[in-house]
């Protein structure tokens, strides 16, 4: 091999180079592919997760790719070795199904350090959640006047044709079925006392909204004072100055864990895994749970404070006792029979 | 370079030029639509065991029926709410000056230079139990409770029959237009009046724009699936929410596949009609 001045050159210059831009040396390779939800998980995301992994990880990049739990699941399904994400976010239904379809890795909970600092329901060694996602019920304070207190408020005569709910395509609509099921003595194997709940509740029933979006925006439209609700999307509201509260029932807020996963076979597994660390700090969580974006944090370390403190729950103790998490195992199990009932026996 | 090239048969194109929009219409429209067709012949979800369970699912399901039906039933509906409120617009267009004719035609198309969701919307305002219409009824006496006009199968046809408008007076336009006014004259002359004209005249030789005018308003109404979930709200099922529930929030791709031929097979079936209709009409126009 003939070293002369300018190969030489060139190979100090590149090394050089190498040294000064780390990125170079895997140019082929495609910035780390995080998909959230779209909306305000966007947003949050855009505004804090993302700053927070480029600062902890040298600049290095990152694409958000917003869409719904089922189009990540389907996209990676589309293309399991090679797939087109690295980070999934995912409701607790549609997690089971992706880690039913072994499309997820298992979190590496012994490198992790901050998963022991999550709240143990938080903690699942398939992908943690970093966020809750709590419902309770919403309502319109210009037209009730009494704060409702419990889910069986939704069935008081006061509120003829002013309830609204959601179908049971929604995590929300599923879950608060299970819920009132519960409360009549059934469980998540069996909602039939919760279906005889609907029955019951037809003459209040104003409206079955076909998603909690559009659920949320009826209470702009006047068309409902009271429904279970989101507490997230109830802040959106209300930030836009429409009369809602949020309030957590007696029998408890049902808490949804939001969770974070590795995909399998993804080609940036470390900086997947470094981006599921940063939304799992503390910092991290305590910015989100800040205004505007008021998301429920669950790092044990993470103060509560503000409109969280005020309607949720002071403390990681506090949130323990007043939330309620339901098996979605079993959910998913019947899901599909309940959605069917639903469209059928539901008629207003 | 010498010799003259033979001249070019100028009835005949080459295919050349049809090829891209041919080979794009290859991957992205047949590829899809037969990958859903094998899919729809599983009866499992993992799609391994081949047969025709969905199709039988479907098609024994009364349920499953009554949400087609009810489907076709609502574009019936939409399509002749469009004619019976398109027709005058159209027939008043080719009757004012050129100034007027351009307000129309503005009028007709704005619809079309708004976003479908911002049109739902501004229909959910005007519905709702605090919307116009109720505010109106109400401080005028008429009404003491607001009526329920969203999520209602009327607030949907209503609804759907002003975002498809469009699809409906363009054509009829364009055919009133082809018709010679002369006719309408002679018609007049030769002793009818003027409904007799109308019915013997104008609008048979108005039918083809008639006959597009429906397959478009029909095909874009039991489709809309914006409109049809947020005015009908999330008990009133049609098709396009049904497939919706079973792809997305089911993961039931087989099923959802399954609904999705019998619904474009369906649709197939109710324009093939139409096209029937019209192909009766251009002999009856000609006659």
């Amino acid at each position: 091999m003939i070293l002369n001045r300018r190969s030489l050159m060139t190979t100090a210059l590149t090394l050089g180079a190498m040294k000064a831009f780390p990125g170079l040396s895997f140019a082929q390779a495609r910035p780390l592919v995080f998909a959230t939800f779209t909306g305000s998980w966007e947003e949050a995301h855009k505004a804090v997760l993302v700053p927070a992994f480029r600062k902890a990880n040298a600049d290095a990049a990152i694409v958000l790719d917003p869409m719904l739990s089922v189009d990540q699941i389907a996209k990676v399904n589309a293309a399991k070795a090679n797939p087109p994400i690295d980070v999934m976010l995912h409701d607790p239904g549609p997690a089971l199904v992706a880690i039913g379809q072994d499309l997820v890795e298992p979190y590496p909970v012994e490198t992790s350090a901050y998963y022991k600092d999550l709240i143990s329901e938080a903690q699942e060694p398939m992908g943690p959640a970093p966020f809750f996602q709590v419902v309770g019920l919403t309502y319109n304070p210009e037209a009730v006047k009494t704060p409702p207190t419990s889910w069986a408020d939704l069935w008081k005569p006061e509120f003829k044709g002013r309830v609204g709910i959601t179908n049971l395509n929604s995590t929300l609509g599923t879950g608060w079925l299970v819920e009132i099921a519960k409360m009549r003595g059934g469980s998540e194997a069996n909602v039939d006392p919760g279906f005889k709940a609907i029955e019951e509740l037809k003459p209040n029933l104003a409206a079955v909204a076909a998603n909690p979006g559009a659920l949320a925006t009826l209470f702009q439209q006047g068309q409902i004072d009271i429904s279970p609700g989101n507490f997230n999307a109830i802040q959106i509201l209300k930030a836009r100055g429409v009369p809602v509260e949020f309030v957590a029932p007696k029998e408890g807020a049902i808490a949804f864990k939001t969770t974070i996963h590795i995909v399998k076979n993804s080609p940036n597994r470390e900086l997947a895994f470094k981006l599921i660390e940063g939304a799992l700090t503390a910092e991290v969580q305590t910015t989100l749970m800040n205004p505007p974006y008021l998301i429920v944090p669950t790092n044990s370390k993470v103060t509560m404070g503000g409109e969280i403190a005020r309607v949720l729950a002071k403390d990681t103790a506090e949130l323990k006792q007043k939330f309620v998490f339901q098996d979605w195992k079993k959910i998913n199990e019947q899901r599909s029979a309940w959605i069917e009932r639903f469209n059928r026996e539901i008629k207003i | 370079m010498g010799a003259a090239p033979a001249p070019r048969d100028v009835t005949s194109y080459g295919m050349g030029l049809a090829a891209p929009l041919a080979l794009f219409f290859l991957v992205f429209f047949v590829a899809p639509l037969l990958q859903l067709l094998w899919l729809s012949l599983h009866n499992d979800t993992a799609a391994l065991h081949w047969g025709l369970g969905q199709y039988l699912h479907f098609l024994t399901d009364p349920f499953s029926l009554s949400v087609l039906g009810s489907t076709l039933l609502l574009g019936a509906e939409v399509t002749a709410v469009c004619l019976v409120l398109g027709f005058p617009i159209a027939w008043l267009y080719q009757r004012v000056g050129p100034k007027l004719q351009t307000i129309i035609i503005l009028i007709v198309l704005l619809p079309l230079l708004t976003s479908v969701v911002v049109r739902t919307f501004a229909w959910i305002v005007i519905l709702g139990r605090q919307g116009i219409i109720n505010a109106t009824l109400q401080s005028l006496g008429v009404i003491d409770t607001p009526l329920k006009l969203l999520y209602t199968q009327f607030g949907v046809v209503i609804a759907l029959a002003q975002v498809q408008m469009p699809l409906m007076t363009l054509p009829l336009i364009t055919a009133l237009g082809r018709i010679d006014s002369n006719l309408d004259d002679a018609s007049c002359s030769l002793g009818a009046g003027s409904w007799r004209t109308f019915f013997r005249i104008v609008l048979p030789l108005s039918l083809p724009g008639v006959i597009a005018g429906c397959t478009l308003t029909y095909a874009a109404a039991i489709t809309a699936f914006i409109t049809q979930s947020l005015i009908g709200g999330g008990q009133m099922l049609f098709m396009p929410m049904y497939l919706y529930q079973q792809a997305s929030t089911l993961q039931n791709w087989p099923f959802a596949s399954a609904i999705s031929i019998i619904f474009l097979l369906a649709v197939l079936a109710v324009v093939s009609v139409f096209t029937t209709l019209g192909r009766l009409s251009r002999g009856y126009g000609g006659a």
